[in-house]
Order: C-alpha cells, then structure tokens, then sequence
C-alpha cells in the first residue's frame, strides 16, 4: 500500500471514544433480541437543500454536492429529537440490565447512495449518535431489508416508502417537520398514538364514514366488551410496554424513561370505553388516554411535547405539526380514501423520486 | 497513484466448471450433450450483459470481462460436453484448461487471472494464501435476478489496517482465517481498481455493474475507512452495508451479489450463534 490506511479509530470529525477494540464500545444487540427503529436519512437529517438540488439538477449534481460538502455534518431532521431520546433509554437499560440485548437499536434505513454515505457517517459521529448499523441501497427498495432486520419501525420522509412498508406489515410513518421548534425532554421519551387505524384496525373509523357520528357511537357502545382488530402500530407500543416493564421491574415506575400517550377523537363518555377495553384485553398499558371527543389535537399535544405523535390522518398530523409537535403520518386505513388535498399532498404527488 | 496505470484489462476471471454447470443433477446421465445450468449461469449472463454495454459505448474497448473455464479431472466425454454446452448457452468462455488436481494454483498463476471465482471455499482460501486473487462465487437461490453484475468487496477486510486485523479473533476468528483476511487484503486492490474504471464507464443510474461495500464486524468509521480507501482507488461505490455483528444472510439474501470478496469473514463465525 503507498498510503498508509486510516486507521479505524480516528475519523474525519472529532472523535471521543476509542473505536478500535471492540470490548470498550458497547456491540449492538442482535436484531431478533432488539427493538429495530429504521430511520432514513431524510427523517433523521435535515437534507431540504440538498433534495431540491436532486429535484431540480438531478442524479449528479447531488451527489458532486454531497461530496463537495462531505465533511459538513447535516441539521438535525423531525425525527432526531426521538432518536436521541431512544438513545437515552438505551443508556438507562444499560445501567440496569449490563447483559440483556432487549434495547432500541437505530438503524440507518436509506435509499441513497454510499457516495453519501461519508458525509451520513461524519453526521453521525458528528453528533454521536449510536448507529452502527446502515444500509444504503443506491436507490434499491428498502423492503427486503427491512424485513432482514426485524423492523419494529420504519420513520420515513418519503411517503411511497412507508406506504410500501405499510403494505408489506411492516409499521410505519411519514414524519413531518414541525412549524416551530418546541423544546422536549431528553431523559424521558414520549410517544402519543393516535387509536383508530393507528393502533387499532380501521373498522370503527369505516361505520363512521359510512354512517355518520350517531351510528358510530351506537355500534362502540354494543361491541364496548369486544376488542377491535389491532392495527400497525400495535407491535410498537407493545415493544415500548415490554421495555416499560424492565424499569418497573427495578423500581423505575415513577422514574421510567418510556412515556406512552393515547391521543384520540374518541370521547371519554361513550366511544373511549371500548378503545381502554381493547387495551386491556392485549395486556397493554398506556401511561396517559387523551379522549378529546373530536377537539383538534394540537393543543393538547404541545402540552405533552411528545418526540413523536401517530396518526392516520393529515388533518391531525398536520394540525400537530402546526403547533410544534413532530407528527407522523401512518398511511393505513379507510382514512386515506378521504384525505381533502392539502398544500404538503400536492407538494408529495409532484413526480420527483425521493432519494433518502 | 502510478500502480493504478499498471492495472489494464482484460480483466480475466477463472470459473470452474462444476459451477457453471451441474453435474449433480441426474440428468448428466442421459445421452444428451449439454449439461444443465449450475450455479454460476446467473454470473456469467451478468458478465456479458457488462461487456455488450462497454463495446456498445465504445467499439474499442480493452477493458473488458473474459471467462476462463478451468476443469479437473475429467473424462473424455465430460470435456466434449463441457465444450458443446458452452456452444448450445452461447456463452462466451475465452479458454477452457483442463488439469490434474493439483495443479489448480499453478494453472490459475500461470494464466494470470485477476480473479479466481468459485464456490468452493477451500478452494478460494488455498488461492488467496498463495497470492492468488479469489473470491466467493455467491450462490444465488434465484436464478431471476436483474442483469446488474453485483461485486461485494468487505468493509473490514479493506478498512481495517493489517493490524487491527488481528482485533478479530475477539470476534472469535482463528490465525488461519485472520491470515485469509490479510491475504485477501493484499490482493483485492488490482481487481478493484479495474472493476473501479470499468464501473466508471457507466453512470449512476441504469449500470450493468454495481459496487457494493459490506462491512460484517467493523465500526461504521471501518466503513468509512473502506469507502475512502476505495475512492481512493477509484471506485466509486453504489451500495454499503454495515452490519455490526447483525448475521449476514438475511442481508446477503437480499443483496444478492455475484461476487463476495471478503475472504470468508461472513461465514466464518460461530455457527451456534450467529449464522443461520
């Protein structure tokens, strides 16, 4: 070799830890035994300028810019405050449980190419995330791995992709930016889920549609002792109670760094009860039910301040993201049928291929 | 760097016949000439699928694929029906070489192949310790793949330095696989600076050839390591992988490469935990 190899430990930017003996980093857990967030490199990053360079020059002009720019770390994107929050949890986990592989484990799920990948890496380190694990598919689908890692959740920017993951059960969301920047916790991770078609199947969603209100309170109220079909985000929760459990097992109840939320147009009065029921018939625990009977959900979510909200619907992901909260929108459902065309779905219909 | 100016095609690639061909099937035992396709027939239509789009650009082209065909001892009539199955394919084979057990190092020497590919894994290591470059044959269970010829070459093979080598057998790897690794490492750079130009032929988009960097065991700055080290080589690199300890299969499933050059580091682990 004439030139000397860079060796492991160092990289581009400033590097804390030793990174050449595999004993002093903590190794990832092994995916069956982890709860696998796949975040892209558009939800996790802010990369806008750089997309409007692919959109408006193409293929080559972007990647000359990403690598002309390479040592510049990205901004932080939507889902960045979530990912630093999961890491949080890790590092509680870790303190109690030094040998259990039942952590979060982020993986880099990205449809760009690895001429970009340095610069994605050098982010990383820029910010010291840990995220050991990536694919980046030069434009390849993300499903086949997706599946190969056991995705317990997909954030994506790119709303074709999710819907394909959605498609293929695997769970997933579009993650919107917020209009404002609201502050949230770093040592305690919030989750709001939306229940209809979120966590729940879309059948009670579908009498309403088709019936109207009064049908729908009927129907909720004749089946309240009958849980509803469970939807996509189910398993995620689910994975969240599992890891609950770990701190309440060592005495963190009060303390616990997982907070779970049921944000739902749903009313406590009628409709609510059967949601709760279903809850408790799967064994599930949510920290706090929100049932606003039909008031907007904004509001109450900013004063949650939650890393990230669930929805079915634009109407309420967009009414979240206005208010500052980082929404996410699940693409399941009879909702989608009925979504009235916004300014973001025209802008996301345009034929433009998302590279992230 | 001057070495990359001494690197110039063609790029020979030595196949064995018992994987361009099955000879397991039972249908050898028929009186017909032609031997069914083995696991290699995805390959070598990848291959050529490669050298049409590079003559197509250019009429000229020196930098172009050429499969050698070596095979051990064979009978008279295994080899007539070697030769008469490459003709019925149409498959483009430069040179057929048949030889005596073994004899396989010196042949592959001699004929100066910048690849030796196969299947067979002791075969690949022999070759790799004696210099030879050699990679894994990937097996590919479905035989619809695209056209695109996919070359895997290993994150922690190039990115680690021949020291942090040895940090793999806290990994578990014995001296013999970790000397494999180092072989490998010695002798990927030709091949892949030649497969770097060859994939610069084309553009981003719509390649016959794709490059692909999977790093198994090393940190995501190994991988960094190894895509500048292949940058600086110049190859430009499509798709990366890191796995950090993740079992490679399922990934590997999904890749579906051609050529896996990583001297044996994603199979050669604790089978009791990790592979599948």
């Amino acid at each position: 070799m004439n030139k000397p190899l860079m060796k492991e430990m160092h990289t581009f930017g400033e590097q804390k830890e030793n990174q050449s003996s595999p004993s002093k980093k903590p190794t990832p857990p092994k995916p069956q035994n982890a709860i696998t967030i796949a975040v892209s490199s558009r939800a996790l990053f802010n990369m806008d300028r750089e997309q409007d360079i692919y959109e408006q020059q193409g293929m080559e002009d972007y990647l000359k810019y990403q690598i002309q720019h390479e040592i510049e770390p990205f901004a932080p994107g939507p889902a960045f405050p979530f990912i630093k929050a999961v890491e949080a949890v890790n590092t509680r986990l870790r303190e109690l449980y030094p040998d259990s592989e039942e952590l979060f484990d982020v993986v880099l799920m990205t449809s760009n190419h690895a001429h970009v990948g340095l610069r994605l890496i050098n982010s990383i380190n820029h910010y010291q995330l840990f995220i050991e694990r990536f694919c980046m598919t030069g434009g390849n689908s993300l499903i086949g791995y997706l599946k190969a890692y056991h995705a317990n959740l997909y954030l994506s920017a790119d709303s074709l992709k999710v819907r394909e993951a959605i498609e293929e059960g695997i769970a997933a969301a579009t993650v919107f930016s917020p209009g404002k920047i609201t502050e949230v916790q770093e040592t305690q991770l919030r989750v709001a889920f939306d229940g209809d078609a979120v966590l729940f199947s879309d059948e009670s969603e579908r009498i309403y549609k088709a019936h109207g209100l009064a049908k729908f309170f009927e129907h909720e109220k004749a089946h309240e002792n009958k849980p509803l079909d469970h939807g996509p985000l189910k398993g995620f929760l689910e994975a969240l109670g599992k890891l609950q459990q770990k701190f309440y097992a060592k005495g963190q109840r009060l303390d616990c760094p997982i907070r779970t939320y049921l944000v739902t147009a749903r009313s406590a009065a009628s409709s609510g009860t059967r949601a709760l029921k279903t809850l408790r018939s799967w064994g599930l625990e949510i920290d706090e039910a929100l049932f606003l009977a039909g008031a907007p959900k904004g509001p109450m979510l900013e004063k949650i301040r939650p890393h990230i909200f669930f929805d079915d619907q634009m109407f309420h992901v967009e009414g979240a993201a206005e208010l500052g909260t980082v929404a996410a929108h699940v693409p399941y459902g009879i909702a989608q049928k009925f979504q009235s065309k916004t300014a973001r779905d025209v802008k996301k219909e345009m034929p433009a291929k998302q590279l992230e | 760097m001057e070495d990359k100016k001494n690197y110039s095609g063609p790029l020979m690639i030595a196949l064995q016949y018992n994987d361009l061909f099955d000879l397991d099937s039972t249908s050898t035992s028929t009186n017909t000439d032609v031997l069914p396709k083995g696991r290699a027939f995805t390959f070598i239509k990848a291959v050529q699928a490669v050298n049409e789009r590079l003559v197509e650009q250019n009429k000229t082209e020196s930098l172009l694929f050429e499969v050698i065909l070596i095979a051990k001892e064979c009978s008279e009539e295994i080899k007539m029906k070697i030769v008469e199955s490459v003709k019925h394919y149409g498959l483009e084979i430069g040179k057929f070489f048949f030889y005596k057990k073994e004899e396989l190092i010196n042949t592959l020497q001699s004929n100066k192949v910048k690849l030796f590919l196969s299947t067979e894994r002791d075969d690949v290591y022999e070759a790799l310790h004696t210099g030879i470059p050699a990679a894994l044959l990937y097996d590919q269970a479905d035989d619809h793949v695209l056209n695109r010829l996919k070359v895997i070459f290993s994150g922690d093979v190039i990115g680690f330095s021949e020291d942090s080598l040895d940090s793999l057998s806290d990994f578990g790897f014995s001296e013999t696989q970790i000397q494999t690794f180092k072989a490998a490492k010695i002798c990927m750079k030709e091949f892949a600076v030649l497969i770097g130009q060859m994939r610069g032929r084309f553009g981003k988009e719509n390649s016959p050839l794709c490059t692909c960097v999977l790093t198994s065991w090393g940190s995501r700055n190994v991988c960094a390591s190894a895509l500048k080290t292949l940058r600086e080589w110049g190859v430009d690199v499509d798709e990366a992988f890191c796995l950090a300890g993740a079992p490679c299969s399922p990934i590997l499933a999904v890749v579906k490469p051609h050529i896996l050059w990583d001297g044996g580091l994603h199979n050669m682990r604790d089978l009791s935990t990790q592979c599948q």
